[in-house]
């Protein structure tokens, strides 16, 4: 057979034998398991909750519009079924996190291969290949950037070995309450307002002007204060929720309309301090916008629509917005979402209004899409790319040579080496790794009386420390319960503080991930009050690059955040060029090392329409909320 | 590429199908891709992943030209025929699959032999790219390419081995860079984004062959040393090629590995360089198309195309080459 003759018996003999689980069917996905079937690979598995959307289309080949809406996994395994009608694939259209797939799914493959677009599910195969002992392949694309990295327990660097910072900007509330500069302080106003009025509320997603902004001295803040006790009993305009008072007006876009864009800018004005060095912004009138003389209203995304078309646009969406809110019953809301027209176009047209009353450039709503919905970039002949290394390494697992092995990183350009493809040596494990040492440990810094069991759960353990279903109990020999991943045991204790249960500076909780086969001794520091805003810091050998309060997933798509990093760092390759190297070998090896941490550096820039870039992944794989 | 004048804007459907490559490479170089006709001669594992790549794009037109019928071999590499029966032309066999990738791309099929074409055929294409060909109608459609300013692509895989060779000739395209800039009125900088128009000059692939390597100085030993080894190895291959006009075949292995290594003295000799840049065991890794090598190959010029044709981003110039074996994706110009 052709096949055999090109791999070679060794190779062959290992495939016949292997039996490999591909987890996520997207991007990587659909041009991995083009390569595995075609390449021989005969007893496949995959796994992918998501469905498909004609965005997908333009690189995930095994889908065509007709597939839009179905299940990402049984369209796949339909699809590469053409290719090799002899392979035995099988497809769960379903979520990795799900207890169906525990340690002894995992331990019956050969080797898993991630194709995955977020952080949250990368961390958990991690775990579990780690807890099966079974050889992870792990993968991620950027717009033209990507990368494979080989895991084995005990030998190589798993993947939470290396912290990966927050790609997410925030910006300080004043700016986006009082003083935007850019474009992308709009786009976050306007989530922000559309939470406010049709969402979840949030105390720190407020729109209206901001008094306690730095820079107003005491005076000036006073006089606004008394500005606004003056408006409020003249005009009638109470300082209650603005969802509250959007109600009570039936949603009317005008007199909303003219309360955030006119009302609340003359009272930022009246903070004059702020725009003794800023161009003041510009108060509008719904009956007197700027494009209102033509009659043309723009529908579409590529188009910059004028003040007057986002006004339009965003009466409608009032409109249809309030039906939606309405269709979800009495306590009902909605959840901002990108793909829906209805939030989409009212985030455009209002961060485009505002955008407009602070002199900054207006976008199209193509342009705001990204920035709202931080959309990463993808292509096909990335993941193509990045899908043959993940078979070329895969192979060599197969057949015991995982020491030859090496972290492939693809470039934008040739670096000095003139490699596009980069070979990198694997790093062994870190020692203190709070995921795949031998036991272990991380210390948080927290007021004890102020941390509820809930956050203790929801935001430490399951929000930062990636855990699924995670029991804690007191390390005090006693073995005092917290947390319990049974239903109906603790969930009564969860509003309590940590000090109720006797939790102070020193006490080392014990909490175990029984799905992910994974304990972690958690040591508490008590600090009266941490000097961020956040409830809590985990501190220790992976805290260096954790901002507090990460929950989102930010760089979902595997593009190791130190890639980015090291973008500055890369000097260094210059200095190992002029070494005069004598011997092609050894020109490797010094390679090897040199650039073991050498991720694609210069490559890691923005693309030009989407500025805020973090990291791709997904289809939902691209997708990064940045509020 | 006379498009400028014929701007058409992106459609909504457009801009929803190609929303995630739109916001990678703009919607100027999306209008300049939907212009542009392809020729893509030789449908095998390589040829395959080029037309799913550019396909997949939205580029205008592609004619995907094979004279040969479906082998044992497509079943490794060739998705679009790898279960079709043996037999049928390639072209024709897989312009049906490679037009459901995406409807908006006109996909034609050809099962007539390139040699036979004369110039006046080529002319109309804004891009050809020749995978599976001999060295001399490579050479040949280059030389076309360049007289009238069509971009030129060739490619070709072994097993673990392959290529990728460009000639864009005078190439004018737009460079995007990423500068931090301080703001005026604030202390804080900012990202901006500084547009430049660049032009490159290419050579011609024969020229790039008759590169002489003997040269006994310091300079040109280490040229040998960091020219990546699949550039050798591949040349074994393409003398291959156009002495037998076909592949190295499994049916036909031990007389072809024996013919393979003499081709592989008759290289070394005719380059002039040292034994040591062609490993002696090299033809045990060059049989067939594995499909991740095609993958990877037919990625980079999948993308270079692209490039060429968005007028967008820096070309590779001029040859990617990938050696499998020892994990090499490298970037080389010989004649620099």
């Amino acid at each position: 057979m052709a096949l055999t003759a090109a791999l070679g018996n060794e190779h062959m003999n290992a495939l016949n034998k292997c039996k490999v689980l591909m987890v996520g069917a997207g991007g990587i996905g659909c041009e991995l398991l083009k390569n595995l079937v075609l390449t021989g690979f005969t007893d496949i598995e995959l796994i992918d909750l998501d469905t498909i959307d004609v965005s997908n289309l333009n690189r995930q080949f095994l889908f065509r519009k007709e597939h839009v809406g179905k299940s990402k996994a049984e369209v796949a395994k339909e699809s590469a079924l053409k290719f090799n009608p002899d392979a035995k694939i099988k497809a769960y259209h379903d979520s990795i996190f799900s207890s169906e797939f525990g340690l002894d799914f995992f331990k019956g493959f050969t080797v898993i291969l991630n194709a995955l677009d977020n952080r949250a599910a990368r961390n958990h195969v991690n775990r579990m290949c780690l807890a099966a002992d079974i050889p992870l392949v792990e993968s991620g694309t950027a717009g033209y950037l990507g990368q494979v990295n080989p895991i084995k327990k005990g030998m190589t660097e798993c993947y939470e070995c290396q912290p990966k910072p927050s790609a997410q900007k925030s910006f300080p509330g004043c700016t986006i309450r009082n003083t935007p500069s850019e474009p992308i302080h709009c786009v976050v106003w306007a989530k922000h307002l559309f939470n406010q009025l049709f969402g979840e509320e949030d105390p720190d997603e407020d729109v209206s002007p901001d008094t306690e902004d730095p820079e107003l001295t005491a005076d000036a803040g006073k006089a606004a204060l008394d500005a606004e006790a003056k408006k409020d009993s003249i005009g009638g305009i109470e300082r209650k929720s603005t969802r509250a008072w959007a109600v009570e007006t039936g949603y009317n876009a005008e007199k909303i309309f003219n309360k955030l864009f006119r009302d609340d800018i003359k009272y930022l004005l009246s903070m004059e301090t702020l725009w003794k060095e800023r161009r003041p912004p510009q108060c509008l009138d719904f009956h007197d916008l700027p494009g209102k003389d033509t009659q043309s209203l723009s529908t579409r995304s590529t188009d910059v629509w004028s003040v007057q078309e986002c006004a339009d646009h965003f009466s409608r969406c009032m409109t249809e917005l309030k039906q939606d809110l309405a269709g979800r019953g009495d306590s009902g809301m909605l959840v901002w979402d990108k793909d829906d027209n209805h939030a989409m176009d009212f985030v455009t047209s209002v961060a485009n209004i505002r955008a407009h009353i602070f002199g900054i450039p207006l976008k199209s709503g193509f342009e705001i899409k990204s920035m709202a919905g931080n959309i990463i970039p993808a292509i096909a002949t990335t993941n193509a790319i990045i899908a043959g290394a993940i078979v070329m390494e895969t192979l060599k697992i197969l057949v015991g040579k995982m020491d030859k092995c090496k972290q492939v990183y693809l470039n934008r350009v040739p670096n000095d080496r003139k490699r596009l493809l980069v070979p990198c040596a694997l790093d062994p494990p870190k020692p203190k790794c709070y995921v795949c040492s031998s036991k272990p440990e991380c210390s948080v810094r927290l007021n004890s009386s102020k941390v509820t069991l809930k956050t203790l759960k929801d935001k430490i353990l399951k929000g930062y420390l990636n855990m699924i279903a995670p029991d804690v109990e007191i390390d005090d020999g006693k073995g005092t319960i917290l947390i319990s991943s049974e239903e109906g045991e603790t969930e009564d204790n969860e509003d309590k503080f940590l000090s109720d249960f006797g939790v102070g500076n020193n006490t080392r909780l014990k909490c175990d991930d029984f799905l992910q086969n994974y304990s972690l001794i958690v040591s508490v520091v008590y600090v009266e009050k941490l000097e961020g805003e956040g409830e809590f810091e985990v501190v220790g050998d992976i805290s260096e690059c954790h901002p507090a309060e990460d929950e989102a997933s930010a760089s979902t798509n595997g593009i190791s955040s130190s890639a980015k990093q090291t973008a500055e760092e890369d000097d260094d390759l210059v200095v190992i060029e002029d070494l005069e190297i004598t011997d092609t070998n050894q020109a490797l090896e010094i390679e090897d090392i040199s650039e073991s941490r050498k991720r694609p550096a210069e490559d890691v820039q923005p693309p030009v329409m989407a500025k805020r870039r973090a990291a791709e992944g997904g289809d939902s794989e691209d997708i990064i909320e940045i509020s | 590429m006379e498009v400028e004048d014929n701007m058409e804007t992106i459609t909504e459907d457009e801009a929803e199908l190609y929303d995630r490559q739109i916001r990678l490479w703009g919607l100027d170089a999306q209008r300049r891709l939907r212009a542009a006709s392809v020729l893509l001669i030789g449908l095998k594992g390589l040829g395959a992943e080029v037309a799913k790549n550019i396909i997949l794009s939205g580029v205008k037109a592609v004619t995907l030209m094979d004279p040969n019928m479906i082998d044992e071999e497509d079943k490794m590499s060739q998705f679009f025929v790898s279960s079709a029966p043996m037999g049928q032309n390639r072209a024709l066999a897989s312009a049906a699959p490679a037009q459901l990738l995406n409807p908006m791309v006109k996909v034609t099929a050809d099962a007539s032999d390139p040699s036979d074409k004369d110039d006046g055929f080529f002319a109309e294409f804004d891009v050809i790219c020749a995978t599976g060909c001999k060295n001399s109608l490579q050479c040949r459609l280059d030389n076309l390419c360049q007289e009238k300013k069509i971009k030129f692509f060739s490619g070709d895989i072994f097993g673990f081995y392959g290529f990728m060779f460009s000639d864009l000739g005078r190439h004018e395209y737009l460079h995007e860079e990423i500068k931090k800039r301080k703001k005026d009125d604030e202390d804080k900088e900012d990202e901006g984004i500084t547009i430049t128009r660049e032009v490159t000059n290419f050579s011609r692939l024969e020229d790039e062959l008759k590169f002489d390597w003997t040269a006994d100085t310091p300079g040109m030993k280490k040229k040998i040393r960091q020219t990546p080894s699949a550039f050798f190895i591949t040349r074994v291959y393409e003398e291959f090629l156009e002495l037998h006009g076909r592949r190295p075949t499994v049916a036909t292995m031990d007389m072809d590995t024996k013919e393979l290594q003499n081709l592989r003295i008759l290289v070394l000799n005719k380059l002039g360089v040292p034994a040591k840049c062609i490993p002696e065991d090299f033809y045990k890794y060059g049989f067939g198309e594995l499909s991740p090598v095609c993958a990877i190959v037919g990625g980079v010029l999948g993308q270079e195309i692209i490039k060429a044709v968005s007028q967008k981003d820096a070309p590779l110039n001029n040859f990617f080459l990938f050696n499998g074996v020892n994990d090499e994706g490298m970037v080389d110009k010989v004649s620099l």
